[in-house]
């Protein structure tokens, strides 16, 4: 078992483009990352240079202590699970389970064994006589996880492997790669562009752009401190709003106009952005439709422009003094589209952003 | 839906389609007819029933001294079995190179590859037979199937239908297997390009098994000639003995190899005419 470490790691291309130009990350051992962000971010690439399919321009990688930048990817030890399951098409399951085994003249029955022992856990059994292309699209993705924990490796990759599945078919297999990681206690790299898995697998989430590490943290702590705008917008679903406001001296600390608002704030830090502007942000569920929370004022009257009704909940999607806003409220307290609400804006709920440098306050 | 039309046109093709496979077969139906009757039948002109000089024209082409078609059988089936794999087999790896690795000179080396494509044999066969002469493999069989190895249009097709057949996160994956290159090829690559291979080692086959330019340049002795030379010479040989019989069994005997090739794996010729260009 092994943990991960990249050190000032760089990678270049052959056109000139760097798409990563100087990682520092140190994954634990037997820890759950998820590397999460919009496409082309360099996740994957990153994902690539741990298995050594990409070679590293500058820098130093290492797996538990040993420098792997020479290493050839056969003897890294590491497994990986690829977005389209990269299954032998011409090889029955079993065979492609084992494939790895042969060569590495693992003993017949031995092999057997472990075989056996990833489709027991895997729900594998019934198909291991079958080639890949009889295989439904979560079958083969099983296949792809059997095929990996059967070398029993120190580092488990998986590149966005859950891509190519229906959404339901998405959920079952997310539970089922966590309860695997339990299981086997190995370090697990996992790539995606869907926060949602991120935020349910991880045990810690890197948030990435342009090549640079944003935040590196635990999924409660991404959601409730976002380090900037990118991670709060990236991190939940509907997203953060944003509002441009002005910073005013007010009792009891300093209020963020726009608008007709005033939202009080007891943050001292905000002494030096007096009368400049910020961005704030209030995730869509600390906007209250519920009349408990309008007792401690701040509350706005916004136009509904659209609604969506969730079942026990629904989205409104409001105009408010020229800037759209999301509010997520339970469904009792919901209007319709085209009528005027009441929300309480949770003030200990808000997230304030310096306006040039994007970064939290 | 009138279905008067349609009806028409299914006539229509079926009759360009009789036509058309009465030209293809009427040939092969001359011939073997021919091959059943004696040279003076022959002579008075062509008919559609087989004469009764089977066996006395077999016996004529096998008894020939100065026409080995035993050995020529031989050599043609050693030297076309041995082109079609050396062709197949090292234009899928070289194809292999090009597509699956990146490196400096990679756009060049198609550019190269290509041009040879279009350079006619006959442009490079001076070079050729003096190269070989140097090399002393003057009369014998390798100069036949070795070249077989550099087979540019075989090398094109195998690349397209990597293209479209062979993702390279199957490499990949052979590779944190903890398999070598050459091992990946052999045993994850070459499996997925079987129908490519299949279709290409017949094209490859048939082409060399019909060949005369080379074997007539490079093969003086009786004993190494295939069967193409041993056609030519017969039917340059001496007018008085000039056997006409004997001349269409001897092309019958050498074109029924390829038939069987042909019949046996029709559904891979059919398939290769799609295969390669289909990008998914």
């Amino acid at each position: 078992m092994a943990g991960i470490t990249f050190k000032n790691v760089v990678k270049t291309y052959d056109n000139g483009v760097t798409v990563v130009p100087d990682l520092n990350l140190e994954i634990k051992d037997k820890e759950f990352v998820v590397l999460v962000g919009p496409s082309g971010c360099g996740k994957s690439t990153t994902l690539r240079m741990i298995a050594g399919l990409e070679s590293i321009t500058d820098g130093e990688l290492y797996i538990g202590d040993k420098l792997m930048n020479a290493v050839a990817p056969k003897n890294r030890n590491i497994a990986m699970v690829f977005q389209n399951y990269a299954l032998y098409p011409h090889l029955s399951v079993y065979k492609n389970m084992t494939f790895a085994l042969e060569l590495a003249k693992v003993p017949k029955d031995e092999m057997k064994k472990k075989v056996q022992w990833a489709a027991e856990i895997l729900g594998l059994e019934p198909y291991l006589d079958r080639k890949p292309k009889a295989l439904s699209g979560g079958q083969r993705q099983r296949v792809a996880l059997g095929r990996a924990m059967v070398r029993d490796p120190e580092v488990f990759l998986l590149d966005e492997p859950l891509s190519n599945l229906d959404a339901k078919l998405r959920t079952e297999m997310r539970s089922q790669i966590s309860k695997l990681h339990k299981r086997l206690g190995t370090t697990f790299v996992y790539v995606t562009h869907d926060q949602t898995e991120a935020m349910t697998m991880g045990d810690r989430i890197c948030v990435m752009k342009d090549g640079i590490i944003q935040q590196f943290d635990t999924p409660q702590n991404l959601y409730d401190h976002p380090c900037n705008l990118f991670v709060a917008g990236f991190i939940g679903s509907p997203q953060m709003n944003f509002v441009d406001a002005t910073v005013e001296k007010a009792d009891g600390g300093y209020a963020l106009c726009f608008g007709a608002a005033r939202i009080v704030v007891d943050r001292p830090e905000l002494a030096e952005y007096e009368g400049k502007m910020v961005v704030f942000g209030i995730r869509p569920e600390d906007l209250h439709a519920e009349p408990a929370f309008f007792g401690k004022g701040n509350v706005i009257d916004a136009y509904i422009d659209l609604d969506e009704m969730m079942g026990s909940e629904s989205y409104l999607y409001l105009n408010y003094a020229d800037q759209k806003l999301i509010a997520r409220v339970p469904a009792r307290y919901a209007k319709r589209a085209e009528e005027n609400i009441s929300l309480a804006v949770d003030a200990e709920k808000i997230h304030i952003f310096d306006k040039d440098t994007e970064k939290a306050i | 839906m009138d279905k008067k039309p349609s009806h028409a046109r299914t006539v229509i093709a079926y009759i360009v389609l009789i036509i058309l496979t009465f030209l293809c077969l009427f040939f092969f139906y001359i011939l073997i007819v021919n091959a059943t009757r004696s040279h003076p039948e022959i002579q008075k002109g062509f008919s559609f029933i087989p004469g009764h000089s089977l066996m006395k024209n077999l016996r004529s082409v096998l008894n020939d001294a100065n026409i080995p078609v035993l050995s020529g059988i031989k050599n043609s089936l050693i030297v076309s079995s041995l082109s079609a794999i050396l062709a197949t087999y090292f234009s899928a790896l070289t194809a292999y190179g090009l597509y699956a690795y990146d490196f400096k000179l990679k756009k060049p080396a198609f550019v190269f590859i290509m041009l040879i494509l279009v350079m006619p044999t006959q442009v490079s066969a001076m070079g050729f037979i003096n190269l070989i002469t140097k090399m002393g493999m003057l009369n014998t069989l390798y100069p036949l199937f070795l070249p077989s190895i550099a087979a540019p249009a075989v090398f094109y097709f195998m690349y397209s239908y990597m293209q479209s057949s062979l993702p390279l996160e199957l490499v990949e994956a052979a590779r944190i297997d903890g398999s070598n290159e050459f091992h990946t090829f052999n045993r994850v690559v070459i499996p997925i390009m079987k129908p490519a291979l299949a279709v290409q080692a017949i094209f490859a086959f048939v082409s060399s098994w019909n060949n005369y330019f080379i074997p007539a340049l490079v093969i003086s002795e009786n004993n190494k000639k295939t069967l193409p030379i041993l056609i030519a010479a017969l039917r340059s040989a001496d007018f008085l003995k000039f056997d006409m019989g004997k001349v269409y069994m001897l092309i019958t005997i050498a074109i029924v190899p390829i038939i069987i090739v042909y019949i046996a794996l029709s559904k891979y010729i059919v398939a290769g005419v799609a295969l390669g260009g289909v990008k998914e």
